[in-house]
């Protein structure tokens, strides 16, 4: 369970020494798009040498490796699967990816991107694969599939965004919105983490260091929710039955188990 | 042939590696009176490791620690084909 999950590019020294200071409750090193073709055999030796030095120091770290398809793959796997990491986010992913990156990973954590119209339609599938803990949306990749512009609106981006959180609930996996790449714009930001979390999204990705706390503060229960919580278990508590009543509002088992979901992550990031 | 690895971004260094008859180990760097001595070391290291005797390495630096310096000369002598471990 994260609220933020910030991506680093994997061949930058002055970004991966410094993030533990970020304050994200996940980093993706990535060693897909941030980093150039040539170089990509340098990302994996400095994020080795990198994990082997600091591994006390750091946290929750994942990789975004290149997919499948790429003759950078199996070395991306190969080269970290023994190192302090949760797990992998796998880029272009399909049911069949997913398969063949499990095989190799060594049972860490697998989040495929969800960046195309057919993952999308394959998403239930996806989540439902071994070692699956959480779905990625990618909004840049499938704005581009689906020939539309991407709007800092994202009215286009209704449709996958609810479907992919709903699948997500289904299989009680992490649901991960896109990033917001406007990353100046702090009110943008915010609307759209809002809108994401108001669909069912669970976290969000982040593309630089400066949009961390509004994640963290968004995704994370308010003071009124969790006063709300313990409320309601408190009554819960005391009068021993299924249903009762609160403020006027029937309190029943749904509630109740939101409510303690709610304190559960309170006491994680604790607030 | 001159191989190289890495960048001249703070925080890492450029390692220009050259077929050389003897070990030769220039570093340039902004903090060479403080730590000239601990990015030899690591150098030194890390072409032990490969059992690399002769090779010409020049480490541009411009404030990367042990594990960079340490990354980029491992880049650079796996695309020479160097390694002879």
């Amino acid at each position: 369970m994260s609220r933020s999950y910030l991506f680093i590019p994997g061949n930058t020294p002055n970004m991966i020494q410094n993030l533990d200071v970020f304050e994200s409750d996940a980093v993706i090193i990535d060693f897909e798009d941030s980093v150039m073709s040539y170089d990509k055999d340098a990302a994996r030796i400095l994020i080795k040498n990198f994990l082997q030095k600091f591994h006390e120091q750091v946290g929750n770290i994942y990789i975004r490796i290149n997919d499948v398809e790429n003759s950078n793959f199996e070395s991306d796997v190969n080269d970290t699967k023994d190192l302090h990491i949760a797990g992998y986010v796998l880029p272009k992913a399909s049911v069949e990816a997913v398969n063949t990156l499990y095989k190799i990973c060594n049972g860490l954590d697998i989040i495929p991107i969800i960046e195309s119209p057919l993952a999308l339609l394959e998403s239930q599938k996806i989540a439902a694969s071994k070692g699956v803990v959480g779905l990625l949306f990618g909004a840049e990749d499938f704005t581009k599939e689906m020939g539309i512009e991407r709007t800092l609106e994202a009215k286009e981006l209704l449709y996958p965004r609810s479907h992919i959180a709903v699948v997500c609930k289904a299989y009680n996996i992490e649901a991960i919105d896109t990033p917001y790449t406007a990353k100046d714009d702090e009110t943008g930001l915010e609307q759209d983490a809002i809108a994401a979390k108001q669909l069912g999204f669970t976290a969000k990705a982040l593309i630089h260091p400066n949009q961390v706390d509004a994640i963290n503060r968004i995704f994370a229960p308010s003071p009124e929710e969790i006063l709300q919580a313990k409320r309601i278990i408190k009554k819960s508590e005391e009068s021993q039955k299924g249903a009762f009543s609160l403020d006027g509002k029937m309190i029943d088992l749904p509630i109740i188990e939101k409510a303690k979901k709610v304190l559960e992550k309170a006491q994680k990031y604790g607030l | 042939m001159k191989v190289t690895a890495g960048s001249l971004e703070s925080s890492d260094c450029f390692i220009t590696i050259s077929k050389s008859d003897t070990l030769v180990i220039d570093i340039e760097s902004v903090v060479f009176e403080q730590f000239g001595d601990d990015i030899l070391k690591v150098i030194s290291d890390t072409l032990n490791s490969h059992k690399i005797t002769k090779l010409h390495v020049l480490c541009q630096d411009k404030g990367a620690l042990d594990y960079t310096v340490k990354s980029r000369l491992e880049t650079a002598i796996k695309r020479m084909g160097e390694n002879h471990e």
